[in-house]
């Protein structure tokens, strides 16, 4: 067992962990955020687990809890703040961008740290962009549209013309 | 998103879904998140060869372990359980149902069969005490191609039934042989005088549709009121009925709980399976809550495996294009078959029923065998059966075409049953449509003559563009004149409605979604009828304590007889509503003389004689005093539904690609589909239906394979062998509607998409043939993948 110290959300944990405890386990286990989910044998390639590491989109599965000890994660519980859905969230609300939802939580994660590096992606640029997530509903076209309308509405919001 | 204010427009509207809100949040609760107190980890060990006598197993360092709470072998648990089959999870359908226990005895027939059952404290416990868990086998030889396994001398998988013939079907010509000879002797007549035959193979692989998220089953048990689980199941009702007479527990101590969210079935999580009984039996015995948690490699050893099989098809044409018989010899590859409900090969039969597809035929003779093989037993994926059958015949159907030297599209066109209702030459029944409305719709937006053209320059510069069709007849939810047989389960939907004093709507469903979005396109309907909002509606499903008996979110039953009956039982409340309300406001009038609309009840004779909904539904519930003689208060109703016939929806799909005549690499670069859907409830869950199903179709059409070596051993079991389709890989797809409301169903929908990957192969595969036309290449074969086309262009090539 190990002791680490992770801030999660924007609160600071200390808890004792097997070493070998995966920070997907740690997450959904530990500290009962169970909107990170597990789509494969902890493989990293279906993309369930994504969370954010220091505000970069890592998988959950594919590192152990004790490697998160210092860092600040960000799962997507964490997305929405006080003042409601991230244009993201809503987007993929507003254009049926998810079916059963199960992966829904790891795009979400991706594309929210993909459209901070990427405001102005072609849908080529975003279908690249997803492919380390795999969803089985929706044949993927309403989530690059959701993208999509998400990026125009934050670089609109960022330049203050009103959507 | 829409603002609607007429209540009339929320059937259509394309409403975000109420589903969303918790889903984006992380607020979701699928199986795994369920956790109660006390609860142990259940790993199963499995085994490790294809076909194996188990001459020991040693527990003793497992049990050993500290945290681990029990082990259980197949011997062991074979004497508290019943042993499948049981006719709650059997077909009325000739056929030899193996005999099998949740875990292995004697003997084990395929890479993957569950043999033992580690419960321990903790999760990671659990899994390093199965590693623990020793199995001596004798292997055995083994069979794995379903012709071989039908021959003279094979090994038999199942010893007890002296043979590895499943299931075998003729499906054409009567019920007498002499009858079924007769028929076959017209047919090979009809074949005598055509101008032109096809004869073809086609081979379709092992793939399905496997949801992101895997099964689980969550048991607790407590001696008073028996067993409650939560199991990731499509069907729940079937799985209470089945868990009470397997476990010899009373039905009313079973409760079946499927989660409210649940992460895809698409037929994976129909089936009543072992693994759930095994989990069931420990919480019983050992008074403690038990979830099993199926890991991503074991549910691609177990399940989402379909669509093998082999067709021998025939086609027989006149020189004007006009198709005259069919005739097919299938042979499916069964794996060993133990699941309950479908045993494998419910799957083919019905894929062999619905061959001929949306073409009139003046005769067919069908016949089916099904082979036990030693592979994971088939389970059912969306396309049910059928993926495989209309790969051949849409594949024929071109091949048809070049040989007459005619459009393929044109000589389809010539084919579609142009009126309905029409019984096809294997008995199915098609109710309502219009075939050639959807077919021109798709033809409007194709713009064929264009595309040949621009073909024409582009093979002028050496390039290789191709357009490729195919449609689909597919079942609007499952009547119970075939469920029945099939399945020997109902076909009706059933619904409880179920008003609060408050003017709130809840409805209740026995069915278990898994990511359609019934809870919104339930609520819209119930918005509609009533002239409320979505929002004042909720939906509750998949919990047999509180829902009406259903046989499943299966076969596109929900647009078809769920949402009927939701309809139904509101018409009911509506008739006492306005009964009362006419009393009240000393009125002659019923039903017809009202209208629901915008939150209040209007008389059409007088519309200044109006009532907030609310006001009227808690008088009715809290104030039953006054009332019309006869009338009790209160306001809840189930109702059921059933057509008289089965019904149907249809498809067709257009794909034009490009292909690299040297290296075989091809891209799809449009994808257009004109669909029947009947009445629409919501636009844009439809439109994600037909998305998501098209490119699972694409998927297991180009890249998804279960892959087993020559001594059964499992080779494709993590998703970096089997590999699904990622956004990059396919293309955006445009969905159009050329739509006949159903007469059979009181708001004329359709239900739709469980049948509707089946004709991606068929358009993708003539697609690619039709680019390559100059080379006279005929794809017989799936999956289609660059290497294998490369293949086809070097033979052609000489």
């Amino acid at each position: 067992m190990k002791t680490i110290t992770v801030t999660v959300n924007g609160t600071d944990y200390e808890e004792s962990v097997p070493e070998r405890m995966l920070l997907v386990d740690f997450l959904r286990e530990k500290l009962a955020l169970t909107g990170t989910h597990v789509g494969c044998t902890y493989e990293g390639v279906c993309g369930a687990c994504t969370v954010h590491l220091d505000g970069e989109a890592v998988k959950s599965c594919l590192m152990l809890a004790v490697q998160a000890d210092g860092h600040a994660v960000t799962t997507v519980e964490g997305l929405a703040g006080a003042d409601g859905l991230t244009p993201l969230q809503r987007a993929f609300s507003n254009h049926h961008g998810l079916q059963c939802g199960f992966c829904t939580p790891g795009i979400l994660m991706n594309m929210s740290d993909f459209l901070a590096r990427h405001p102005d992606p072609s849908d080529e640029e975003i279908r690249e962009g997803l492919v380390g997530n795999l969803c089985r509903c929706t044949g993927y076209v309403h989530i690059v549209r959701a993208v999509r309308e998400a990026a125009r509405e934050m670089r609109e919001g960022a330049s203050g013309v009103s959507a | 998103m829409s603002s609607v204010e007429n209540s009339a427009d929320w059937l259509g509207a394309r409403l975000a879904r109420k589903e969303d809100l918790r889903l984006v949040t992380g607020q979701g609760r699928y199986l795994a998140d369920i956790v109660l107190p006390g609860m142990l980890h259940a790993v199963f060990v499995r085994s490790e060869y294809a076909h194996a006598r188990i001459t020991g197993i040693d527990t003793s360092e497992a049990r050993a372990m500290a945290g681990v709470v029990a082990v259980y072998t197949g011997e062991e648990m074979k004497a508290h359980v019943k042993s499948m089959p049981q006719p709650v999870v059997t077909p009325n359908l000739p056929a030899r149902y193996p005999t099998f226990w949740p875990l292995a005895v004697d003997k084990v027939k395929f890479h993957g069969e569950p043999v033992a059952l580690v419960i321990a404290r903790d999760k990671y416990v659990a899994v390093d005490a199965a590693e623990c868990v020793y199995v001596d086998y004798e292997e055995l030889p083994v069979v794995l191609d379903p012709e071989q396994a039908l021959g003279e001398g094979s090994p038999l998988v199942h010893e007890e039934d002296g043979s590895n013939e499943i299931f075998a079907m003729t499906l054409t010509g009567g019920e007498t042989p002499e009858e079924q000879a007769a028929n076959a002797a017209a047919v090979e007549e009809i074949f005598q005088r055509a101008d032109v035959v096809v004869s073809q193979r086609f081979r379709c692989h092992r793939t399905g549709i496997t949801p992101m998220e895997p099964r689980g089953v969550l048991c607790d048990w407590n001696d008073s009121d028996g067993l409650t689980a939560w199991i990731t199941t499509q069907r729940p009702h079937i799985d209470r009925l089945a868990l009470s007479d397997l476990l010899d527990i009373p039905a009313e101590q079973v409760r079946v709980v499927a989660p409210r969210d649940q992460g895809g079935g698409f037929g994976v999580k129909a089936p009543f399976y072992r693994e759930n009984l095994a989990i069931a039996h420990a919480a019983r015995t050992l008074k403690r809550p038990v979830r099993w948690v199926e890991s991503r490699y074991e549910s691609l050893m177990n399940v989402g495996q379909e669509r093998d099989q082999i067709n021998d098809l025939e086609i027989a044409a006149s020189k004007e294009g006009k198709l005259l018989a069919l005739r097919n010899r299938g042979v499916a590859d069964n794996g060993v078959g133990t699941t309950g409900v479908y045993w494998g090969f419910v799957m083919p039969f019905l894929g062999a029923v619905e061959l001929p597809n949306a073409y009139t035929w003046e005769r067919g003779d069908v016949q089916l065998r099904v082979a036990t093989t030693n592979k994971a037993p088939l389970t059912p994926s969306r396309a049910f059966g059928h993926f495989p059958t209309r790969f051949a015949l849409e594949r024929g159907i071109d091949m048809i075409a070049h040989r007459l030297g005619m459009e393929p599209a044109e000589l389809r066109r010539r084919n579609l049953v142009p009126t309905l209702p029409y019984t096809s030459v294997t008995g199915e029944y098609y109710d309502s449509g219009d075939f050639v409305k959807v077919w021109d719709n798709l033809m409007e937006r194709v713009d064929l003559p264009a595309f040949r053209a621009e073909q024409a320059q582009a093979r002028a510069e050496g390039r290789y563009l191709g357009i490729g069709f195919g449609c689909g007849v597919e079942l609007s939810g499952v009547a119970s004149e075939l469920l029945v047989p099939m399945e020997n389960q109902p076909g009706y939907g059933a619904a409880s409605v179920r008003l609060d004093p408050r003017g709130k709507v809840l409805v209740f469903g026995g069915d278990a979604p898994g990511g359609q979005g019934h809870e919104t396109t339930t609520a819209q309907v119930v918005a509609a009828l009533f002239g409320i909002r979505p929002s004042d509606v909720v939906v509750t499903t998949g919990d047999t304590g509180t829902t009406p008996f259903g046989s499943g979110s299966i076969g596109a039953r929900a647009g078809s007889y769920f949402v009927s009956a939701v309809a139904k039982a509101c018409a009911e409340l509506k008739d006492k509503i306005t009964r009362i309300l006419a009393h009240d406001l000393q009125l002659e009038a019923s039903v017809q003389h009202f209208e629901f609309v915008n939150g209040e009840i209007v008389y059409l004779g007088d519309d200044s004689k109006r009532k907030p909904f609310t006001e009227v539904v808690e008088r009715i519930i809290m104030f039953p005093i006054n009332l019309p003689e006869g009338e009790v208060g209160g306001l809840e109703h189930t109702a059921f539904f059933e057509a008289a016939k089965p019904m149907i929806c249809f498809n067709a799909d257009c794909c034009i690609v490009e292909v690299d005549a040297d290296s075989g690499n091809f891209s799809i670069r449009r994808w257009v589909t004109s669909e029947d859907v009947g009445t629409l409830i919501n636009p844009n869950i439809v439109d994600g239906q037909m998305h998501g199903a098209i490119v699972q179709g694409l998927s297991n059409a180009m890249f998804e394979e279960f892959v087993y070596d020559e001594q059964g051993q499992q080779m494709s079991a993590d998703f970096e062998h089997y590999k699904l389709a990622t956004a990059a890989d396919v293309p955006d797809i445009e969905v159009t509607y050329a739509p006949t409301p159903c007469p059979h169903t009181p708001l004329g929908t359709r239900g739709i998409g469980e049948g509707r990957p089946s004709s991606v192969p068929g358009a993708l595969t003539n697609a690619v043939c039709d680019a390559l036309s100059p080379f006279g290449i005929e794809i017989t074969e799936l999956p289609l993948r660059p290497g294998t086309l490369w293949k086809l262009l070097r033979e052609a090539r000489g």
